[in-house]
C-alpha cells in the first residue's frame, strides 16, 4: 500500500514527459506479476507445509497407537490366568522365546530359566515319555495339540495340566511359531474324583438298601408257608398223641428243617439289618446342592434343565445325610426317567421352602407325562413298578427313611403336566 | 375244658396260616374262629366268654395297629397276640405299649403261642370276672326309682345327707329313706361300697 501510494504521488509530480510516464508504467505492471507470482509460491509453499505436517503428525499417531495395541496385548497376556508361552518354530531345537506370569507360577520356573530352552525340557524326569512324544509328532505334523497331561514342576510337585498347542503362520502361510495354553486343572480334577467317589458311595448305600428291603420283603413271604407247615405239623403231632410212633418221627423231622428255614431267614435278616442312621444337623439347602452336584453330567447328557428355587436362611434339620440324599436322588431319577418320554420341555425343578415354623418342605417338579391315576395309590407299594427294569423299592425305601426322620413323602400329578414328589422334614431343635 | 373252651380268634391274610392254626389250636383243645380280613372280624359277634386273638400285623384292609385301636374304643376287650413276618421291632413297642399280651415273629413255635395264649386267656378270664360283677352292678342299679339314683349319684359324689335334703329341698327324712333303700337294693354295706359301685356302673368318674 505503501509503495503504490508513493508510485501514485510521483505520478502526479512527473507529469511531465509522456515517455517517462509509459515507462513507468512499464515498470510499475512488471513489480505487480512479481508480486502476484511470489503471494502464489508463498501459498503453494505453506499448503505444502501443511499437508507434510499432517502427514507427519499422522503417522505419529499411528505409531503411538500401534504401541498402545501392542503394550495392552503384552500386559493382556501377562495377566492371564492360564499360563501362555511362544515357540520359535524356525530354529532347530524349537526354543522358547516367551512365558507370561502365570507360567512361571506354574511351572515353579523363573523366566530367565526358561527363555531359550526346550519346552519339554519343563516336564521333568518323571513325566510319561509318550505323553511327550505324542505332543512332539502333533507338532511335527504342524497341527493344532489339545489334551491334559500331568506335570511336574520346578519342586517336583505333580500338577495336571490342560495343554493345548497351536500353530503360527505368516503371511505365506509357513510356520514360525507355536504359541501354547496351559491350564492348571488339578483342583477340577480333585474335585471331579470327589464327587465321582461320593457318587459311588451313595449308589453302594442305594443298593445295599434296595438289596436289604428285597431281602426282608421276600423272608416276609418265605415265613408265611413256613408257619403254616410248621403249624399243620405239630398239629399233626398232637392228634397222632402216642400212636403211630414212626410218623411222629417223621412229623418231628419236618418241624426241625422248618425252624433251620427260619433260623437262616432269621440270620440273613439280622445281617442286612440297617445301620443305624449317623444323625446330624445339616442345611437342605446345602444337602440338596451336593446333590445335584452328583447328576449334573447326568442331566446335561439326558438334555435336562434341573432348577432350582431355595428359600434362603432356612433353619437346619436333623438328619442322616447319605439317607436323605438316597431320597433326593431317587426322586430326582424317577424324574429324569419320567422326562425321557417327553419332547417339549424337560426340566426338574427342586423348590424348599418353610412349611410352618416346624416343618421344611422339599418338592421336586418334572414336566414329565405324569403318572396314571390308577397307579397313584400303589406307588409306595413294595414291587410296584411302571419301569421294565425297575424293582419297585425306590419309593418304598424313600418313604420308610423320611418317615424315619419324622416327615412325611407323598407323590402327585400337577395340575398341567408331570409329577411333584415332596416330602416333609421337622426343623432341628437343638439350637445351632 | 367242656362247654368254656377258650375262642381263639386268629385274623391273618393268608388263608394256609389260618387252617394250619386252626388244626393246632383245635389240637390243643381250642375252639377256633378264622378270619382272612379285620373287617370280619369286628363285624362277628364275639360271645362273652374266655377269648383272645392272635393277629398278624399287616393285613390288607385294616393293619394290626389300626384293629387294636378300634378294638380299644368299641370297647372290645379280647386280649392280642401279634404275629407277624417281618422283624418290625418299633411296631412291636407300639402294640406292647397299646397292651398286647405278646409279639412273636414268625414262623411260631406250638410252644410260644401256647405259652401266649394260656397268658391272655387267663387275662380275659380276669377280664370276665370283673365285666361280670359290672354288670351285677348296673342290674342292681336298674332296680333303682328315679329318685334313689339321684340319692345314689349325690351320696357317691361325697355329699352328706343334709347337703342332699337342702339342695332337693326336701326333709332330710326323706333323703334318709331314699338312701338306706339304695343301701340295700344296691347290696352295699358301707358308703365306700356304694361309691365303689358307683364307679363300675359308671356313674361317676373315679377322678372324682
Amino acid at each position: 500500500m505503501k509503495k503504490k501510494t508513493t508510485i501514485s504521488k510521483r505520478l502526479a509530480i512527473g507529469k511531465t514527459k509522456n515517455g517517462e510516464q509509459k515507462r513507468l508504467k512499464g515498470v510499475v505492471a512488471g513489480l505487480r506479476k512479481n508480486r502476484n507470482g511470489l503471494n502464489d509460491k508463498i501459498r503453494k509453499q505453506k499448503n505444502a507445509l501443511v499437508k507434510k505436517n499432517g502427514e507427519l503428525r499422522n503417522g505419529a499417531e499411528k505409531q503411538v497407537r500401534a504401541e498402545e495395541q501392542i503394550h495392552i496385548r503384552t500386559k493382556a497376556m501377562e495377566s492371564a490366568v492360564d499360563g501362555i508361552f511362544i515357540i520359535d518354530a524356525q530354529k532347530q531345537d524349537y526354543p522358547i522365546i516367551y512365558v507370561n506370569q502365570s507360567f512361571q507360577k506354574m511351572t515353579g520356573y523363573q523366566k530367565k530359566e526358561i527363555l531359550g530352552q526346550n519346552y519339554f525340557l519343563l516336564y521333568g524326569s518323571e513325566a510319561d515319555p509318550q505323553v511327550i512324544e505324542k505332543i512332539k509328532q502333533t507338532i511335527r505334523k504342524e497341527k493344532a495339540y489339545h489334551g491334559e497331561t500331568p506335570n511336574y514342576k520346578k519342586d517336583g510337585k505333580k500338577h495336571w495340566n490342560l495343554l493345548r498347542i497351536t500353530p503360527v503362520q505368516d503371511a505365506r502361510g509357513a510356520i514360525t511359531h507355536y504359541v501354547g495354553i496351559q491350564t492348571d486343572v488339578t483342583m477340577m480334577r480333585e474335585k471331579q474324583k470327589e464327587i465321582d467317589e461320593q457318587r459311588e458311595e451313595l449308589l453302594h448305600v442305594t443298593r445295599v438298601g434296595k438289596l436289604a428291603e428285597f431281602v426282608s420283603s421276600l423272608a416276609h413271604e418265605i415265613s408265611q408257608p413256613l408257619t403254616s407247615i410248621l403249624s399243620y405239623a405239630q398239629a399233626a403231632q398232637r392228634m397222632l398223641a402216642d400212636r403211630e410212633p414212626k410218623l411222629r418221627e417223621i412229623l418231628s423231622y419236618i418241624i426241625d428243617d422248618d425252624q433251620r428255614a427260619a433260623e437262616v431267614i432269621h440270620r440273613l435278616r439280622t445281617l442286612l439289618k440297617k445301620s443305624k442312621p449317623d444323625m446330624k444337623q445339616l442345611d437342605i439347602n446345602t444337602l440338596i446342592n451336593d446333590t445335584v452336584e452328583l447328576i449334573t453330567t447326568d442331566a446335561t447328557v439326558r438334555n435336562v434343565d434341573l432348577k432350582r428355587d431355595f428359600a434362603s436362611h432356612l433353619p437346619l434339620v436333623t438328619g442322616d445325610r447319605v439317607q436323605l440324599q438316597q431320597v433326593l436322588l431317587n426322586l430326582i431319577s424317577n424324574s429324569f426317567e419320567a422326562l425321557e418320554s417327553s419332547r417339549d420341555v424337560r426340566e426338574i425343578s427342586i423348590r424348599t421352602s418353610l412349611q410352618d415354623n416346624d416343618t421344611i418342605r422339599v418338592e421336586v417338579k418334572d414336566t414329565g407325562v405324569g403318572l396314571p391315576v390308577e397307579n397313584i395309590p400303589k406307588l409306595f407299594t413294595r414291587f410296584f413298578t411302571s419301569k421294565p427294569d425297575g424293582l419297585g423299592m425306590g419309593l418304598s425305601i424313600s418313604r420308610s427313611i423320611i418317615e424315619a426322620h419324622g416327615g412325611r413323602l407323598d407323590v402327585d400329578n400337577n395340575p398341567g403336566s408331570g409329577v411333584t414328589a415332596y416330602f416333609t422334614i421337622p426343623i432341628s431343635t437343638k439350637d445351632a | 375244658m367242656t362247654a368254656h373252651q377258650p375262642l381263639i380268634y386268629v385274623v391273618d391274610d393268608n388263608v394256609s396260616i389260618c387252617r394250619a392254626l386252626k388244626l393246632l389250636l383245635q389240637a390243643y383243645g381250642f375252639k377256633v374262629e378264622t378270619f382272612t380280613k379285620a373287617a370280619d372280624f369286628l363285624a362277628y359277634k364275639h360271645p362273652r366268654q374266655q377269648s383272645c386273638l392272635v393277629l398278624d400285623i399287616r393285613l390288607p384292609d385294616i393293619d394290626g395297629l389300626a384293629l387294636q385301636e378300634i378294638m380299644a374304643k368299641k370297647g372290645i376287650t379280647i386280649p392280642i397276640i401279634f404275629i407277624t413276618g417281618h422283624g418290625d421291632i418299633p411296631m412291636s413297642v407300639k402294640t406292647m405299649k397299646a397292651g398286647a399280651i405278646d409279639f412273636l415273629p414268625k414262623p411260631v413255635t406250638k410252644m410260644k403261642l401256647l405259652n401266649a395264649i394260656t397268658l391272655a386267656i387267663s387275662k380275659s378270664q380276669a377280664q370276665l370276672k370283673k365285666q361280670a360283677e359290672i354288670d351285677k352292678i348296673k342290674r342292681r342299679v336298674k332296680t333303682l326309682s328315679p329318685k334313689e339314683l339321684e340319692v345314689f349319684q349325690l351320696v357317691a359324689k361325697g355329699m352328706l345327707s343334709k347337703q342332699i335334703a337342702y339342695k332337693r329341698g326336701t326333709s332330710l327324712q326323706t333323703i334318709k329313706v331314699h338312701r338306706s333303700r339304695v343301701m340295700q337294693k344296691m347290696q352295699a354295706e358301707t358308703v365306700t361300697d356304694l361309691i365303689r359301685f358307683a364307679q363300675m356302673a359308671g356313674l361317676t368318674s373315679s377322678q372324682n
